[in-house]
C-alpha cells in the first residue's frame, strides 16, 4: 500500500508539485519570520555584549510605573559623582546614545536611522579608532568605518549632524570598529564628546547610562549591591554589565515580538488557505481515482490501508513542501527587509540565524497542515465500495447535505460569538486579537462550508453577462462551475479568506483616514503645521522659539504629550500638553462645559478633562497622579473637552498646560506645531520665510497646510496598508494556485469531453474560453463572498470604535478595484489550464477511458 | 455514378504510427469515393484501420502521405483552424459513447455546433429532426435522464443538425441493446433516404452494416471488399472471404 501511495505521486509530479506549492508559501513566511528576527535578535545581542565587556555594573533610568508606556527620563549627571564616591568603585563615567540625522554631503541621511555615540573613558570605550583618532573637541566627530567606507569620506570633512537644537557642523577626524564589528548592527554612528552628544540628542547634563568598572578583588555581583544601596530611592536599575546586556536584549525581543507574531499570522493565514486548496486537491484525486482505490478494495486492502495510503501520500507532500517552504524563508528574508525598510525601519544585515525551533516549526507545521487537510478526503476514500471498481464513470458517495448545513450554520455562529466577545468582552490587547483570529477562522470555515449552497445563485448572476457575451463558451463555463459545486466553493473559499481580509483591512483604513480628515477639519484653525519631515518624532522647543520671530508669523502654538498613572484610575492616562494663551488661536477646542475663555482661568493646577477620560469626571474635581518624572502630583478639573479619544489631536486623556508638563513630567518636545500668519501677512511670502528658517536651522522639520497634514496621515496609514497588502498578497497567490489545481484537475476528468466539442467544430479559442470564463466565475465566487465577509467584519469591528470618533467609509473604487482584481487574478489562474485544454489532441480525448 | 456526385474521396492513404521498426502502418495505400447521398459502412477486424480511415476522412487525425478531399475541399493540408471550422460547418459526428455534453439539455446538445458556431437554427428543420428522432418529450431533459438509445438519437439529430456534407458514425450501437440499436440504424437510414443526408458508418458488426447501400471492408490497412453491402447474411460471408 506504501507503494501505491509513493508510485501515485511520482506518477503525477506536476500534479504533486502544485498540491505542494499550496503550503510551500506558507511555509516559507513561517521560516523566513523565523530566520529574520533571530538574526535580528543575534545581531543586537552581540551589540550589547560587547558594549557591556569592559563594564561591571551599569547604572540605567527606571520607569517609575511599569505601567508607563513610555521610556524613563535620562538620568542627570550629578549621579554620576555619586556612583564614583561609591567604595569600591574603580571609575564610573555616564554616556548617552540617542537617534540624530547624519547627513551625507549632498544633504541627504545616510540611513533612516542613524545614532550619536558619546565617547567614554576607559575601560567602558568599545569604539577602537582604526584610522584618525577619537574626537577630542567639541567641534570633532568621528564615524563607524563602516559609514566612513561606504559614503567616501575623508578625514577632515566637514559632517553636517542635525540634532535637537538644530544642524551643526564637525570635522570628521577618525574611523572606529565596535569592539571586532566595522559597524553596530549596520547603523551608521556618529562618535562624539558626551558634551556633543548630550547637546545632539537634546540632553544636556543628563546620561543615558553609568558605566562602573570595580576595584580589584571586587566581584560585580558585590559592587551591584553597594551601588544599590548608595542610590537608595532614585529611579534607577543597577545591574550587572552581563544582567544589563541580557535585559537591553530581551526588551528588543519583546518589541521585536509583536513583529514577529505579526508575520507568523500572516504565515498562518495563508497556511490556512492553503489547506483548503490541500483539501480540495485530494477530494478530487480521491474523487477521481474511486475506480483504482475500488480495484485495491477488491484486492483485499482494508479501509484502514486505504486511509493510510492518503494520508502517507498527503504526508509525503508535506513534507516535500515543508522543505521547499523552509528554502523559501532563506529567500523570504530580503523581501521582509525590504517591507520593513519601505516603512522607514531599516534593519542591519548580518549572516542568518537559522534556529533549530526554525526548522522543527517549519517541517512539522508543514506537515501538519497537509495532513490535517487531507483526514476528510481520506475518509471519504475509505468508503469507497469495492464494486465501483466495476461501475462505469466517476461515482462520487452522495454527502450528508443536512448535516453539513447544520455544522456550517454553528460553526458562523459560534465564530460571531467569539468575534463578538473578542470585541466587546473586556479583553486587552494579545489576547483580544487571539480571540477575534480564532472567531475569524471558525467563520471562514462555516462560510466555506455553506458556500456551496451558494455557488449555483451568485454562478448564474455572474455567469447570465457571461453567457450574453460569450455565447456558449459562457453558457459551458457556468455550468461547468457549477457542475460541482462543493469543488467550486471550497476553490473560491481559499480566496474568499484573502478577499475578505484585503477588504476589511482596506474599509477600516478608509474609516481611520476619513475620521483623521474630519477631526483636522474640525480643530485646526491655523494655517500651518510645523513637525518633523518623517511625521514621526517631535521638534525641539527652540523650533518653537525661533518659528514665533519670522516675519509674518502671528500665533504660535504647540502641543505634546506624555502620560501619567492617575489614582483611581487603572493603567496609564494619555496626558496632552497645550499653551493655554495661544491655543485658542490656532485650534477649535470641542468644549461639553466650559469654552475659551476657561484657558485664560486654569491657573497654576487647573487641568482640562477629554472624552476617553473617567465618565463621571466633574470640574471642581481635584486629580492626583504620578508622572513619569516620578513626581505626585494633584491638578484641579477646571472644564470638560470632547475632542474623540483616539481621533482628537490631544490624544483624549487630560489636557494640562506645557508649563506643568516641562515642570512635572519633564516633557519639554513638541509633538505638534500649529502657526497662524499675523493679520494681513502675505501667506506664500511667510510660509517661504518659515520654510528658509526651517533649512537653515531645523533641517529636519517641514510646514505642512491643512491638506498636507491630511495627506501626510493618510501616508503613514497607507504605507501600513500597502504593507498588509503585501503580507496578504500570500493568501491570494496560494488561493490562485488553487484555482490553478482544480482546474487542471477538472480539465482532466472531461477529456472526452473537451474531445467531442472540438470534433464537433469547437475553435481552440473558445475551449480557452471556457476554462477562463469558468475560473473568471469561481474567483468572482470567491471574491463576492470574501467582500460579504470583509464588510461584516468592518461593522463589527467599528462598533464600539464609533464613541471614539470613528466612523465607517466604505471606499467603492477600492472595493470594485478588488473585485476586479479578483476576476483578474483568476483569469491568470486559467493561462496555463486553458492552454492544456486547448492543446487536447481530439482523437486521444475522444479515446480516452 | 458521376464525379460530381463524390462527396469524399482518398487518394492512396497512408498512415503510419511511431517510427522505425516499432512503427505501424495502419492505413497502407487506400483510395475510396463515398458519392452524396449515400449510406456506406466500413467494417473490418480489429487493427484493419477502420477507425484510422474514419478519423483521416473526417479531418481528426492527419494523413501520413496521400490526399483526402471532403466536399470539394482538399482537407490533408489544412491547418487546426481551417480543419476546426471544416467539422463545424461539413461534418457530423456519432461516436459510440460519451457524445453528449452532461450539462446541457437535449435540444441544447442537438443544436451544439450551431451554437457554438453562433448561428440560429432553423426552426422548421429542427422541429422536423426532433419529431424524426422521437424526442418531441424529451426536449429540456439531461443527458443523464435519458435512456442509451435515446442519447444516441440525439447524437443523430446533433450530426444532422448542420446539414452536413456528410455524417461519420463510429460504432453508433457498440454500446446499445438490440432495440435501441435497430432503432438508431432506421434513423440513420431515414436520414439517407429522407433527408438526402450522407453517412459513412464505422461498425464490426454485420446486422448493422446490412442498413448500408455499400460496404467497403478493410484488412491490414488495405481495401479487401468494396460492394454493395447486400444482407447481414451476405456480409457475414464476405467478412468469412477476407479472412476476417
Amino acid at each position: 500500500m506504501r507503494r501505491v501511495a509513493l508510485r501515485g505521486l511520482s506518477a503525477r509530479p506536476l500534479r504533486t508539485a502544485l498540491t505542494a506549492l499550496a503550503v510551500v508559501l506558507g511555509v516559507a513566511m513561517i521560516a523566513g519570520t523565523y530566520i529574520f528576527t533571530d538574526t535580528i535578535d543575534r545581531s543586537f545581542t552581540e551589540v550589547f555584549e560587547q558594549a557591556n565587556s569592559g563594564t561591571d555594573v551599569t547604572v540605567t533610568p527606571r520607569k517609575v510605573d511599569d505601567d508607563f508606556f513610555a521610556d524613563p527620563p535620562p538620568l542627570g549627571e550629578g549621579l554620576v559623582e555619586r556612583v564614583r564616591s561609591v567604595q569600591g568603585v574603580k571609575a564610573a563615567a555616564g554616556a548617552i546614545f540617542g537617534e540624530v540625522s547624519i547627513r551625507k554631503p549632498d544633504g541627504d541621511p545616510v540611513s533612516a536611522n542613524s545614532f550619536v555615540s558619546s565617547l567614554q573613558p576607559e575601560p567602558f570605550e568599545q569604539f577602537r579608532f582604526t584610522t584618525g583618532r577619537a574626537p577630542r573637541s567639541d567641534a570633532e566627530i568621528g564615524l563607524d568605518e563602516d559609514t566612513f567606507r561606504n559614503q567616501g569620506y575623508e578625514l577632515g570633512d566637514r559632517v553636517r549632524i542635525v540634532g535637537d537644537e538644530g544642524a551643526r557642523r564637525f570635522t570628521l577626524v577618525g574611523a572606529a570598529r565596535f569592539g571586532e564589528q566595522a559597524s553596530i548592527a549596520g547603523f551608521p554612528v556618529a562618535i562624539a564628546t558626551l558634551a556633543v552628544a548630550q547637546a545632539l540628542t537634546g540632553q544636556r547634563g543628563r546620561v543615558g547610562g553609568i558605566s562602573v568598572s570595580a576595584a580589584d578583588g571586587l566581584t560585580a555581583p558585590l559592587l551591584r549591591g553597594r551601588v544599590q544601596a548608595a542610590l537608595n530611592g532614585e529611579a534607577v536599575t543597577v545591574r550587572t554589565g552581563e544582567e544589563d546586556a541580557s535585559a537591553q536584549a530581551a526588551d528588543l525581543q519583546d518589541q521585536f515580538g509583536f513583529f514577529r507574531t505579526a508575520l507568523l499570522v500572516f504565515g498562518g493565514i495563508a497556511l490556512f488557505v492553503g489547506a483548503f486548496v490541500i483539501y480540495n486537491t485530494f477530494s478530487i484525486t480521491v474523487a477521481q481515482r474511486t475506480r483504482e482505490l475500488a480495484l485495491l478494495r477488491m484486492l483485499g486492502a482494508s479501509r484502514r490501508q486505504v486511509l493510510r495510503s492518503v494520508v502517507l501520500e498527503a504526508a509525503i507532500v508535506g513534507l516535500i513542501a515543508s522543505l521547499l517552504g523552509l528554502l523559501g524563508g532563506f529567500a523570504l528574508v530580503p523581501a521582509l527587509r525590504a517591507l520593513l525598510a519601505a516603512i522607514g525601519a531599516d534593519l542591519p544585515q548580518t549572516s542568518s540565524v537559522i534556529a533549530g525551533r526554525t526548522i522543527a516549526v517549519s517541517l512539522l507545521v508543514g506537515v501538519l497542515v497537509t495532513v490535517v487537510a487531507s483526514i476528510v478526503p481520506a475518509l471519504r476514500a475509505t468508503k469507497i465500495a469495492p464494486i465501483s471498481a466495476l461501475r462505469d464513470g466517476l461515482t462520487a458517495p452522495a454527502r450528508a447535505g443536512r448535516a453539513r448545513l447544520a455544522v456550517a450554520g454553528l460553526l458562523c455562529l459560534i465564530g460571531a460569538g467569539v468575534v463578538a466577545y473578542g470585541l466587546f468582552g473586556g479583553a486587552s490587547g494579545g489576547s483580544a486579537a487571539a480571540t477575534l483570529g480564532a472567531g475569524s477562522v471558525a467563520i471562514f470555515l462555516g462560510v466555506a462550508l455553506l458556500s456551496p449552497q451558494l455557488v449555483r445563485p451568485i454562478a448564474a448572476l455572474v455567469g447570465a453577462p457571461m453567457q450574453r457575451l460569450a455565447g456558449i463558451s459562457g453558457r459551458l463555463a457556468r455550468e461547468n462551475a457549477t457542475r460541482n459545486p462543493a469543488r467550486t466553493a471550497v476553490t473560491a473559499a481559499a480566496l474568499m479568506v484573502g478577499v475578505a481580509l484585503v477588504a476589511f483591512v482596506s474599509i477600516f483604513a478608509a474609516g481611520l483616514q476619513g475620521s483623521i480628515d474630519r477631526a483636522v477639519d474640525r480643530a485646526f484653525a491655523g494655517d500651518l503645521t510645523v513637525g518633523a519631515k518623517s511625521g514621526f518624532g517631535e521638534t525641539p522647543p527652540a523650533m518653537l522659539s525661533t518659528l514665533r520671530r519670522v516675519d509674518g508669523v502671528g500665533s504660535v502654538s504647540s502641543v505634546r504629550f506624555s502620560e501619567a498613572k492617575v489614582e483611581g484610575e487603572k493603567g496609564s492616562t494619555s496626558v496632552g500638553g497645550i499653551d493655554p494663551q495661544t491655543l485658542a488661536r490656532v485650534y477649535t477646542l470641542r468644549w461639553k462645559q466650559g469654552s475659551d475663555a476657561t484657558l485664560e482661568r486654569l491657573g497654576s493646577d487647573g487641568i482640562l478633562a477629554d472624552t476617553g477620560f473617567s465618565d463621571d469626571a466633574r470640574v471642581g474635581d481635584r486629580v492626583t497622579m504620578l508622572t513619569p518624572a516620578g513626581k505626585r502630583v494633584t491638578y484641579v478639573i477646571r472644564g470638560l473637552l470632547d475632542e474623540g479619544s483616539d481621533f482628537g489631536l490631544l490624544g483624549g486623556g487630560l489636557v494640562i498646560p506645557n508649563a506643568r508638563l516641562r515642570e512635572d513630567f519633564d516633557v519639554t518636545d513638541d509633538a505638534f506645531v500649529f502657526v497662524r500668519f499675523a493679520q494681513g501677512a502675505n501667506p506664500a511670502r511667510t510660509r517661504a520665510a518659515i520654510d528658509r528658517t526651517l533649512a537653515a536651522s531645523f533641517p529636519d522639520a517641514r510646514t505642512r497646510d491643512r491638506q498636507q497634514v491630511k495627506e501626510q496621515q493618510a501616508g503613514q496609514i497607507n504605507q501600513l496598508l500597502y504593507l498588509i497588502y503585501a503580507l496578504l498578497a500570500l493568501s491570494v497567490i496560494v488561493s490562485l494556485f488553487g484555482i490553478v489545481n482544480t482546474l487542471a484537475l477538472s480539465i482532466f476528468e472531461r477529456t472526452r469531453e473537451l474531445g467531442l466539442l472540438r470534433a464537433v467544430g469547437m475553435s481552440r479559442r473558445q475551449v480557452k474560453r471556457i476554462v477562463r470564463l469558468e475560473a473568471v466565475i469561481t474567483s468572482l465566487i470567491g471574491a463576492l463572498l470574501g467582500l460579504v465577509l470583509g464588510i461584516l467584519f468592518a461593522l463589527a469591528i467599528s462598533r464600539p470604535l464609533e464613541e471614539e470618533g470613528f466612523r465607517l467609509t466604505f471606499p467603492v473604487g477600492t472595493l470594485a478595484l478588488l473585485v476586479t482584481l479578483a476576476a483578474l487574478a483568476g483569469m491568470l489562474a486559467a493561462l496555463w489550464p486553458a492552454r492544456r485544454a486547448a492543446r487536447l489532441d481530439v482523437l486521444r480525448a475522444l479515446a480516452y477511458e | 455514378m458521376t464525379a460530381d456526385a463524390t462527396i469524399v474521396s482518398t487518394t492512396d492513404l497512408h498512415r503510419r504510427y511511431g517510427e522505425g521498426p516499432a512503427a505501424v502502418d495502419a492505413l497502407a495505400g487506400v483510395s475510396i469515393a463515398v458519392a452524396r447521398g449515400g449510406f456506406t459502412a466500413i467494417m473490418g477486424a480489429s487493427g484493419s484501420g477502420k477507425s484510422t480511415l474514419m478519423h483521416l476522412m473526417a479531418g481528426l487525425d492527419q494523413p501520413s502521405s496521400g490526399t483526402v478531399s471532403l466536399d470539394g475541399v482538399e482537407i490533408s493540408g489544412l491547418d487546426d483552424k481551417r480543419l476546426t471550422k471544416l467539422r463545424r460547418d461539413r461534418v457530423g459526428f456519432v461516436f459510440q459513447a460519451f457524445n453528449l455534453l452532461g450539462v446541457l439539455t437535449a435540444e441544447e446538445n442537438v443544436v451544439l455546433p450551431l451554437t457554438i458556431a453562433g448561428r440560429k437554427p432553423d426552426a422548421a428543420w429542427l422541429e422536423s429532426l426532433i419529431q424524426t428522432t422521437g424526442l418531441a418529450d424529451r426536449r429540456t431533459h439531461r443527458p443523464a435522464e435519458l435512456s442509451g438509445g435515446q442519447q444516441q438519437r440525439v447524437a443523430i439529430a446533433r450530426a444532422l443538425v448542420s446539414r452536413p456534407a456528410v455524417v461519420f458514425a463510429d460504432e453508433p450501437t457498440g454500446n446499445l441493446d438490440s432495440a435501441a440499436s435497430t432503432d438508431v440504424l432506421g434513423l440513420l437510414r431515414r436520414s439517407v433516404d429522407d433527408f438526402e443526408q450522407t453517412v459513412v458508418m464505422v461498425t464490426h458488426d454485420a446486422s448493422a452494416a446490412a442498413y448500408a447501400d455499400r460496404l467497403i471492408v478493410l484488412a491490414d490497412g488495405r481495401v479487401a471488399h468494396d460492394g454493395a453491402a447486400g444482407s447481414a447474411d451476405e456480409i457475414f460471408d464476405v467478412m468469412k472471404a477476407v479472412g476476417s
